[in-house]
């Protein structure tokens, strides 16, 4: 008993320590952020706190715009493929039709390939559209999501048969089992997969660049992009600090808000799959 | 049965998906190692107009890519400037569109290119040149000069040094915009220190050897230069330059072969080993270009190779004098050029493509050139542009910023060859595995000639 309670503290230990590794580029980050400009690389700021990094780089590029770009490409994307998804994973998963092994090898198979690959063709097409340089366009491409048919699909997979055909006896329309039976059922597999793909879509920098040219419709990593690229002189670290801070802090917020539901989510994701 | 065909189905789309994703990352991905007939065959589908559609009136709109690399502000620069162009010439307005770092605006360019929306003008390195040209992304502007009444004489107007990497064949497929070239940097405070003459900085190899033992100490390292991947190259085309027979650069002019493993190259590669090895006056592995500056303003080196785009930080932001100077010499003094110029791209409809040269022209005025420079920290790239008040009041108050000019009539393109990117990240992967010890020099350079070679081969 003494030796189970010895290894628990031994782990503790080691798991905050690991902790506290990670979180030193973001202790830097803040610091550096929120200091006068140094040239001595330290972890914790020498110098006397400050805002001007911060209003040098919200004046220096429109960041408001950007935010609500981004805010629109990332909320608007995850609801589609919220609705995509559950469809075909329903299709996929429980209604068994013919060749729909066949139709999920395809699906699957999208997953392999990686998105910056993925550019110029969509570019392609979006030209062809005349879609080049909207927001709409910077979106097409990621309505439907190999990966998250997949997690759907083998989550609605385990969920017994019973359930549906209870709800079915009970008078329940296809519409009604997929909302009151499987997607409550799912709500872990929908929340690791809103995590990937808001994260995906918040960080994603080249297809924004490249896909838009007006201010209007770019986003914020773009525009951290000004400040972190400038590599023909010197890294200016507070003004990339400030900048990053900007644009980090809405899913840090996020995450330390939702913290026990993230981790839930992607624990019992896993365990299911 | 139904699962046997799924799998061979799965099996044979398995295999066109990697078949695609490996031509699609030829095309999609970043640098210049594209294959010409795409590129080429994508010009050659867009459609008359391009890349802006025309809006409201008559007014032709242009689309302008740009790069940005030093910092926030130039990009607010470029805006105002082509307000002010679009405000003086009511039937044009030019777009500019921020496109990331030099690579990303490759690839940005490339796919446009591709999905037949090019913009009209753009910035790209002047070293990317040979690959604009043999792709079809650029065209020559020899007929834009012969047709303009004072064509030639603007041509002229430019530093020769500028100027000289701007052909390919014979012809002129770009016009210098934001240039600069690598001087040395050091510290006065740390020279009057150890007893050297702040007024006297090196001029050779040796005095980098002796003023450097002089000024290390536990502290402060005596030399400074940025040996990563990207950065590499430029200094390294300083110093053969400085050391070679005749002065011959690294490639021929015609960007064609290139010549690394000559005995000068690999005395000069063995120098920088010795900086750090031998002598133990330079930092030991790789320091990152960027991190470089904010070493030496910290005060732990004293002296340091890098750009001209950085005299408005440093001088700035440095708490000791500092002094400039040109880049001390082996066999001679010499120094590389680098930097980015205009190219206009192909296929435009005639309108367009002399829209565009007006725009070329207005941005390369003597005044607005001189204030660029000014407000950027590249060299301005005009004789004409240092008669200009603005340009002699600035070097008045700051007499550092002038030898950058001074060093322009010693001072050579750097590497430039067809596919650009892959010859210089050869060349970088050579250097480094030397600077970490995996090869000797001579093996190093001999490797990376070799390699180079065989992708020059099929432009012979």
């Amino acid at each position: 008993m003494k030796k189970k309670k010895a290894i628990g503290a031994v782990i503790t230990v080691f798991a905050v320590l690991l902790g506290l590794l990670w979180l030193i580029p973001l202790i830097w980050l803040v610091g550096t952020a929120f200091s006068v400009p140094s040239f001595h690389m330290t972890l914790f700021p020498t110098t006397s706190f400050t805002l001007d990094n911060i209003k040098y780089v919200w004046n220096a590029i429109p960041f408001g715009t950007y935010y609500i770009n981004t805010l629109i490409l990332v909320v608007c994307t995850f609801a589609v493929q919220f609705v995509t998804s559950t469809m075909a994973a329903y299709a996929l998963g429980v209604m068994d039709f013919k060749g729909s092994a066949l139709v999920f090898a395809v699906i699957f198979m999208q997953i392999i390939i990686p998105n910056d690959v993925l550019i110029t063709p969509n570019f392609m097409t979006l030209s062809e559209l005349k879609m080049v340089d909207t927001k709409i366009g910077m979106m097409l491409p990621f309505y439907g999501s190999a990966l998250a048919i997949f997690l759907l699909r083998q989550h609605f997979k385990s969920i017994p048969r019973a359930l549906a055909d209870a709800a079915r006896i009970d008078g329940a329309t296809t519409w009604q089992t997929i909302w009151r039976v499987y997607m409550p059922c799912a709500k872990p597999a929908y929340l690791s997969f809103a995590v990937i793909s808001v994260s995906y879509h918040w960080n994603n920098y080249l297809w924004p660049l490249i896909v838009t040219n007006s201010p209007a419709n770019r986003t914020l990593t773009v525009g951290l992009a000004i400040f972190a690229k400038s590599k023909e002189a010197n890294m200016q670290w507070a003004n990339v600090c400030a900048a990053a801070f900007i644009i980090i802090i809405p899913l840090l917020l996020a995450f330390f808000v939702a913290q026990k539901q993230f981790m839930s989510s992607f624990v019992s994701a896993g365990i299911k799959e | 049965m139904r699962k046997k065909i799924a799998l061979v189905t799965a099996a044979s789309m398995l295999a066109s998906v990697i078949a695609l994703s490996g031509c699609g990352g030829n095309s999609g991905g970043g640098s210049a190692s594209q294959s010409p007939t795409q590129a080429a065959g994508g010009t050659e589908t867009k459609a008359e107009g391009g890349g802006g559609e025309t809006g409201s009136g008559d007014a032709m709109h242009l689309t302008f890519y740009y790069p940005v690399n030093v910092g926030g502000s130039a990009a607010q620069l470029i805006e105002a400037l082509c307000n002010d162009f679009n405000a003086e010439n009511p039937d044009i307005v030019v777009e500019p569109v921020y496109t990331g770092n030099y690579d990303d605006t490759v690839t940005k360019l490339q796919t446009a290119v591709q999905g037949g929306t090019p913009p009209e003008v753009f910035v790209s390195l002047a070293t990317q040149r040979f690959t604009m040209a043999s792709t079809g992304m650029a065209m020559p502007l020899d007929d834009l000069i012969a047709a303009d009444p004072d064509g030639q004489e603007y041509i002229d107007d430019f530093l020769p040094g500028f100027m000289e990497d701007s052909y390919v064949d014979g012809q002129i497929y770009s016009i210098p915009f934001q240039r600069s070239t690598m001087v040395m940097f050091y510290n006065k405070d740390a020279f009057k220190e150890v007893g050297l003459d702040p007024e006297k900085p090196p001029t050779t190899w040796d005095e980098v050897v002796e003023y450097g033992q002089k000024l290390t100490n536990d502290n402060r390292y005596g030399v400074g230069l940025a040996l990563n991947s990207g950065s590499a190259q430029w200094a390294f085309t300083g110093f053969c330059l400085q050391n070679s027979e005749n002065g011959e650069n690294l490639m021929s002019e015609d960007g064609k072969s290139v010549m690394f493993d000559t005995p000068g190259n690999i005395e000069a590669l063995q120098f920088w080993l010795d900086l750090q090895n031998k002598y133990e006056i330079m930092a030991p592995g790789i320091v990152q270009w960027t991190d470089l500056p904010t070493q030496f303003l910290a005060g732990e080196v004293a002296m340091i190779y890098h750009t001209t785009g950085n005299m408005a930080n440093i001088s700035q932001n440095a708490e000791f004098e500092f002094g400039t100077c040109f880049l001390p010499g082996g066999k001679r003094q010499a120094a590389p050029t680098g930097g980015g110029n205009f190219y206009i791209s192909n296929g435009l409809s005639e309108d367009r493509v002399q829209a565009a040269w007006k725009f070329i022209r207005f941005m390369t005025e003597p005044e607005r050139a001189a204030q660029w420079s000014l407000d950027t920290g590249y060299v301005a790239t005009r004789q004409t542009c240092f008669e200009t008040d603005l340009m002699k009041n600035y070097y008045e108050e700051l007499p550092q910023a002038k030898v950058a000019y001074e060093q322009i009539d010693i001072a050579k393109p750097e590497l430039t060859t067809y596919n650009a990117a892959e010859i210089w990240r050869i060349l970088n992967d050579n250097i480094q595995s030397a600077v970490v010890g995996d090869a000797t020099p001579e093996e190093a350079l001999k490797a990376a000639q070799e390699q180079a070679t065989e992708v020059l081969a099929e432009y012979q």
